[in-house]
């Protein structure tokens, strides 16, 4: 956790963020969260999601910017955070990742591709993979993995995304008679960075 | 007391500007980008407890010309729409000189650099130069909402019709907004050099003229190379009589002549361009040193402004890409995700049956979800709104001449049936056509957001209304085939086509087109409301590997495990609705 942190302390003056899914999975959703957390933490912010054709079940890219941003898009090499809420959405979209940044992958897997793994390395990308469609899964709401992955990116605690404040505005902006099984899947994924991020 | 923000689309804010200007009357047909503003001027307008009236048109012509008539009468009113919707409410706008409104009349137009969900990229400010029409353009959802209250003020105080145009990345970006209490909003349009270069851009080597979201990200792309308070940027937020910046255009022809190179950065034609005018100073679209098409996104302005800096020596940082990462990348195996229509998608089952009853028939496709027809081999065309039926006709009328009768097979959805179809349906009817017209009837607008059509018998407003059924407007065209049929049931279907040809080529004195109402609920909005068909779908356990399903059918909910050589279904998405086991030979 120390190394992660450290990689943006102190905070940039923008942080740039993408969340890549696939249509109709929760990719919305967590750009709303997002959004709506930095607002609620006093800082501006500005996202751009995909609406239309792509909504029906092809690749969705948001994009987040938080802090001192004009215009919601992300550069290529630019966003400090890839939240990849699924695996291929995760490789087709690592041009975004910035020297120095993060990517949490939700996949079953255990490793990445070499390839990836070593060009990662060389730019001193942290990666992270977590199957959060099982965590979902055992919570018996398999629509929920993006909350995995929210509830894993809070423990580290980058700019205003710590866990309570993410919990916070997923309480405010979840459907209300799906806040609590939201909130159980948010919670194990918080777990499993903290129990990881030990052996880090 | 602290400014009351809220987050919201730049859609909205739009809608929340115009509440705030008192709008009495909206109308708009939906269309991406535009969609989220009439509903947003609804919730806003139930939020004041107002009494602004909105509908859905039934299409974009209508909502203009009903904007009109209220605006004419002294209301405030605007209409929404697509850049392409313009075209449909074009008969109009060359009339717009003459109008004498005594009220506003704001035309809001979204257009689609990309485009991303559009047949073509269009630009409305050269329709508003054409046509002599200001239009304003907002580059953040926050100063959407500016815009949109500052446009309608400006029509009612001048009694001049106005546009304001924006683009997907505005209308689709997520931003807190300020919001106001009603006619409480103090508006100043931000427009000439507003970066930190002070005013002073004498022998600049470089200034930018640029308008909307390609301004916004013009300055974000600026500040990453460390010139934002070099390079002086002229933010154009206006356009009128054919001047940028309307009264002010001092500012900007100052600005040209003080500049040494001026660099035009604007979506999605030349339009600033063709403002200024020729200038050996520009640099351009007309240079080449801009894309002539596409979207101007963070990558292409960074690519545009390293390149310009660099052969102007005003910096030697441009942003080289690290190809390391193409080289990781090229051999994995991504799963390709092209948009497909949803599993359960009763189109689909239409689409099918129409490739099973005549494989080699011509396919005249429409605009909407069916469009990705295209990809069951079953939608041929795709031109414009009930373009299909018409092209058909013309089909037709080819082939007749050399004596020829082919299957041929036209697709069309309620909405856009009701949009566009109608009158190309009665032309076909009254010099008999001899061609079979789907109309794919889910009951609903489903690819722009399930917005209701006349046949839902609902209005804009969540009241009801008496619908308009499909079948009595096919038959008082005195039409001799029609048939309603539930698509997934894909042998009746399928039979139901064989029918209708044998009629076309058998009862040549009898009205055609032949008509097949497929109806069935979009499965979006049918969800949760009806029990599945089938409890399990034994498509795992029948099947030998032959890929039918997979090559012939396309359902996402179907994926090909090339390990076990069979089918997975993924129960995620299936909506057990069996229209599948119809492919399977297996079955």
């Amino acid at each position: 956790m120390n190394k992660t942190k450290k990689l943006f302390e102190p905070a940039p003056e923008t942080m740039e963020i993408i969340c890549a899914g696939i249509g109709g999975r929760g990719v919305l959703l967590a750009s709303t969260l997002l959004i709506e957390c930095a607002v609620d933490a006093g800082l501006s912010a500005i996202a751009s999601d995909e609406y239309g054709m792509s909504q029906r079940g092809g690749s969705v890219v948001s994009h987040v910017k938080i802090g001192n941003a004009k215009s919601p898009v992300v550069g290529r090499e630019n966003a400090h955070v890839l939240l990849a809420l699924e695996e291929s959405e995760f490789y087709r979209n690592l041009t975004f990742i910035r020297r120095g940044g993060l990517a949490i992958i939700n996949s079953k897997s255990t490793s990445i591709f070499e390839s990836v793994d070593k060009v990662l390395k060389k730019r001193d990308v942290t990666h992270f993979l977590l199957d959060g469609d099982k965590i979902a899964k055992e919570k018996g709401i398999i629509q929920a993995s993006n909350m995995a992955i929210m509830g894993f990116f809070s423990a580290f605690a980058i700019g205003p995304y710590n866990r309570d404040a993410l919990m916070d505005t997923i309480k405010k902006k979840v459907k209300k008679s799906l806040v609590l099984k939201n909130i159980e899947v948010f919670e194990e994924g918080f777990l499993k960075a903290v129990s990881l991020i030990k052996n880090f | 007391m602290e400014q009351k923000k809220e987050v919201m689309i730049g859609n909205y804010a739009i809608a929340r500007g115009l509440i705030e200007a008192g709008i009495d009357l909206a109308a708009a047909y939906p269309g991406t980008p535009s969609s989220e503003i009439l509903p947003g001027i609804i919730e806003f307008n139930r939020m004041e407890k107002g009494i602004t009236y909105a509908e859905w048109s039934v299409n974009e012509r209508c909502a203009l010309e009903v904007a009109i008539g209220a605006a004419l009468i002294g209301k405030k009113a605007a209409c929404m729409m697509k850049q392409v919707g313009l075209n449909v409410a074009f008969p109009p706008l060359p009339s717009f000189d003459e109008l004498k409104i005594k009220g506003g009349l704001v035309l809001v137009v979204c257009d689609d650099p990309g485009p991303q969900s559009s047949q073509t990229e269009q630009d409305t400010r050269l329709i508003s130069v054409l046509m002599d029409i200001a239009c304003f353009e907002p580059s953040s959802p926050d100063e959407a909402a500016d815009i949109a209250y500052y446009a309608m003020n400006y029509s009612y105080e001048h009694k001049l019709p106005v546009i304001v145009r924006s683009t997907h990345r505005v209308s689709h970006a997520r931003q807190a907004v300020s919001i106001y209490p009603k006619g409480k909003r103090m508006v100043e349009l931000k427009e000439g050099v507003l970066n930190k270069t002070n005013g002073n851009f004498e022998g600049s080597k470089l200034g930018i003229i640029s308008s909307g979201m390609t301004y916004s990200t013009t300055l974000d792309v600026l500040k990453e190379m460390g010139l934002e308070n070099i390079i002086p940027v002229f933010k154009v937020t206006s356009i009128m009589k054919g001047k940028i910046s309307g009264d002010k255009n001092k500012g900007i022809v100052e600005f040209v002549d003080k500049v040494k190179h001026v660099l035009i950065l604007e979506e999605t034609d030349a339009v600033l361009e063709l403002l200024i005018g020729k200038n050996r100073k520009v640099l351009g679209r007309n240079t080449g040193h801009v894309p002539s098409a596409g979207e101007l996104t963070y990558n292409v302005i960074r690519d545009i402004l390293g390149d310009v800096s660099e052969s102007l020596k005003i910096t030697k940082k441009k942003f080289l890409f690290d190809y390391e990462i193409e080289d990781a990348i090229k051999d994995i195996p991504l799963v390709q995700r092209p948009p497909k229509l949803c599993a359960g998608c009763p189109h689909r089952a239409t689409f099918y049956a129409m490739k099973k009853a005549f494989p080699e028939a011509l396919f005249p496709g429409d605009i909407g979800c069916y469009t990705l027809g295209t990809s069951l081999g079953a939608v041929d065309t795709c031109i414009d709104m009930g373009g299909g039926i018409n092209v058909a006709s013309g089909f037709y009328d080819a082939f007749n001449q050399d004596g020829v009768l082919i299957p041929i097979i036209a697709t069309i959805g309620d909405s856009t049936f009701f949009h566009a179809g109608i009158t190309p349906l009665y032309d076909a009817a009254k010099k008999n056509k001899r061609f079979i017209l789907i109309i794919m009837d889910n009951g609903t607008t489903a690819m722009t957001g399930m917005q209701p059509t006349p046949q839902t018998g609902i209005t804009a407003q969540g009241k009801s209304n008496k619908p308009i059924l499909i079948e009595d407007l096919v038959k008082s065209m005195g039409i001799d085939f029609l048939k309603v049929v539930d698509p997934y049931d894909v042998p009746l279907m399928t039979d139901t086509i064989k029918d209708a040809y044998n009629f076309l080529s058998t009862e040549r004195e009898r009205v055609a087109p032949a008509v097949i109402i497929a109806r069935r609920e979009c499965v979006l909005s049918a969800r949760g409301k009806e029990k599945p068909k089938y409890e399990e779908i034994p498509l795992e356990k029948t099947c030998i590997g032959c890929r039918t399903c997979i090559d012939y059918f396309g359902c996402p909910a179907i994926n090909f495990d090339d390990d076990k050589n069979q089918v997975i279904i993924d129960d995620g998405l299936c909506t057990k609705c069996g229209v599948c086991l119809f492919v399977c030979p297996m079955i």
